[in-house]
Order: structure tokens, then sequence, then C-alpha cells
């Protein structure tokens, strides 16, 4: 017998294997299909993008921000919280600029006043941190 | 897109030899009706939309990495298991279908004791299949029982070609000799 015949053969003993099966494993197969069942993923509706910062009046007709002061300041009050949010980040950025700078120039005291504990120049990063801000001080 | 009614049926179809699969594999029925579970669920949640051509396949590498992932998480406790269960004496009626016949069998009709026979002959064989190592018995069911073709088993048990047609053929070298040795003719 070949190994095709003989394969063929057990899957005909694996079939009928599997048509045995005891009533509870047949109920509890069923049920654990229906389960899935209940929770197949169905095709959604397509999806739409927009852009994240879209106003809340896109697609309509253009708004009528009225006329005179009122409708300045309407206009204001679209335009703030984008200013609001460049100053803000200005701000973040300039913060951490100076806290940079205070760090180190505390780090050139401590070495010109030889104030730096000793474990520290025998540390390779500490080198090459103080390499890296050679041609920055110069 | 696989409708409902393809789901069902398609489920319908393989959730048996599924769950024999999965028995083979971790060798307890309440092990084997979760991994079913389990692959049926995430077949349905994460491939529901997919076309009723790719459930197959897919629903093959599912339930390979549902009882792959069932060992990684019972690592411990699957040794043990195995480990009793290769020790289990052959007195076991799970382990030794034959020994179960009854001699006092002559008052049953001659269908009847064919189809008892024939039903020993199918455990016997199922409890070899069982025995088999974890990939030569993956690539044997795979490829001879689920029917996929050799770069299918492939890719559904994350290896090369050549290496499923090693396992096949070593798979059904070691369950002819087995059989022959328990007097199994097919």
């Amino acid at each position: 017998m070949n190994q095709d015949e003989f394969s063929f053969r057990v899957r005909q003993a694996l079939n009928e294997g599997a048509e045995q099966l005891d009533y509870r494993t047949v109920v509890r197969l069923e049920q654990a299909r229906a389960r899935a069942l209940a929770r197949q993923r169905r095709a959604g509706p397509a999806t739409v993008r927009l852009p994240a910062l879209q106003l809340a009046t896109a697609g309509a007709p253009p708004a009528n921000l009225g006329s005179g002061a009122w409708g300045w300041l309407r206009g204001a009050g679209l335009v703030a919280p984008v200013v609001a949010l460049a100053i803000g980040f200005v701000a973040i950025s300039q913060w951490q600029e100076e806290l940079e700078i205070q760090r180190l120039a505390a780090l050139d005291f401590a070495v010109l006043l030889d104030e730096g504990p000793l474990d520290a120049y025998a540390d390779r990063g500490f080198g090459e941190l103080l390499l890296a801000e050679r041609p920055a001080n110069r | 897109m696989a409708t409902r009614e393809e789901l069902s049926e398609f489920l319908a179809g393989v959730e048996r030899r599924a769950f024999k699969q999965a028995v083979f594999a971790v060798r307890d029925e309440s092990h084997a009706l979760d991994i079913v579970q389990d692959a049926m669920m995430k077949i349905a949640e994460k491939y529901g939309d997919r076309p009723a051509a790719e459930l197959p396949l897919l629903f093959t590498r599912i339930l390979q990495n549902v009882i792959h992932d069932f060992f990684r998480r019972s690592k411990v406790r699957s040794t043990w298991v195995t480990l009793f269960s290769a020790l289990t004496p052959a007195d076991d009626p799970d382990a030794d279908p034959l020994e179960t016949l009854d001699a006092s069998g002559d008052a049953r009709s001659e269908s009847t004791e064919a189809t008892y026979e024939r039903e020993q002959v199918v455990a016997i064989i199922e409890a070899e299949v069982a025995k088999l190592p974890a990939r030569q018995r993956e690539a044997f069911l795979l490829r001879y029982w689920e029917d996929l073709d050799t770069a299918e088993t492939a890719a559904a048990m994350g290896c090369s070609e050549g290496s499923v047609k090693t396992h096949c053929s070593r798979a059904t070298h070691a369950l002819a000799k087995a059989l022959r040795e328990r007097g199994v003719t097919l």
C-alpha cells in the first residue's frame, strides 16, 4: 500500500471518528458556533475621513459672521484657539531651552570648582558630554 | 464577504474535525472544546467579513495558533499531562480500545459485531494518531485530513515545504508501523 492509499484510509477512519462524537460534545459545538455567529464581523459603512481640525460648520453654507464689530469678534474667536496653541508651543520650547542652559551652566560650574564627584570623571558618558559641549562653547 | 449562512455552513462542516484535531493535540475533550470555540470566535469576529473561499485556510491557521497558545499558556501543566499520558499503562480503555472487546459477544448479530469492530479500529487509529509527535501529527492531519496542499500546509505550520514532506512521510511510516504492531490492517 502506498502513502496516498494509506493516508486515504486513515482519513476515512478519522472521518468516521469525527461522526461518532457523543451528544454532549455535538451540542457544545453547536452552541460555540451559535456564539461565534452572533459576533460575526460585518462589513461596516465606508469610512469617510475628515480633517481633524475641520470646523463644525464644514459642509454648511458659509457662516454669516455678521457685520461690523460683532463679525470681527466672531472671526477672532475662531482664530484665537489656534493662536493660543501656537503661543503655548513657543513658550514651552523657550522654557525647555532655558532649563537646558541652566543644567549645562551648573555642570560647567561644578567642573570649574572641582565639585563634581570623582566617579563622574571616570564615567565615559561624562567625557563624551564634555566633548560634545566643547564646539558650542567656542 | 461571507454571509452568516456561509459562515455557519463552513463552521458546521469543520467543527467536528477541528474538535478531533484539538483532542489529538491537547488530549483533553474539555480543553479541546474551549479551543474550538475560541477559534470559531476569532474567525467570526476578525475575519467574518472575508470571502467564504478564504475561510478554510484562515480557520486552519487560527486553530493551529489557538492550540499553540494553549500550550504556551499551560506549558508546565501540559508537560505533566503529556508525561502522565505517555506513562499511562495499556490497560486504559482509551489508550487501548481493543482490550474493551467483550468475549461474550456471541449473541450479537454479525452486522453489529462488524460495526463494533470498525469502531474499535477507528479508536485505535485515533489513539495512534494522537501519539504521533506534534509536528508530524499537525502536518499529517493538515495534509491528508484537511486536504491542504504542501504549500498551504507549510504556510499554516510556518515551515518549509520540505519540512512538511518530511513530517508527513515520517508520520505515515510511524502510523503504519504502529497499526501493524497492533494488528490493524487498513
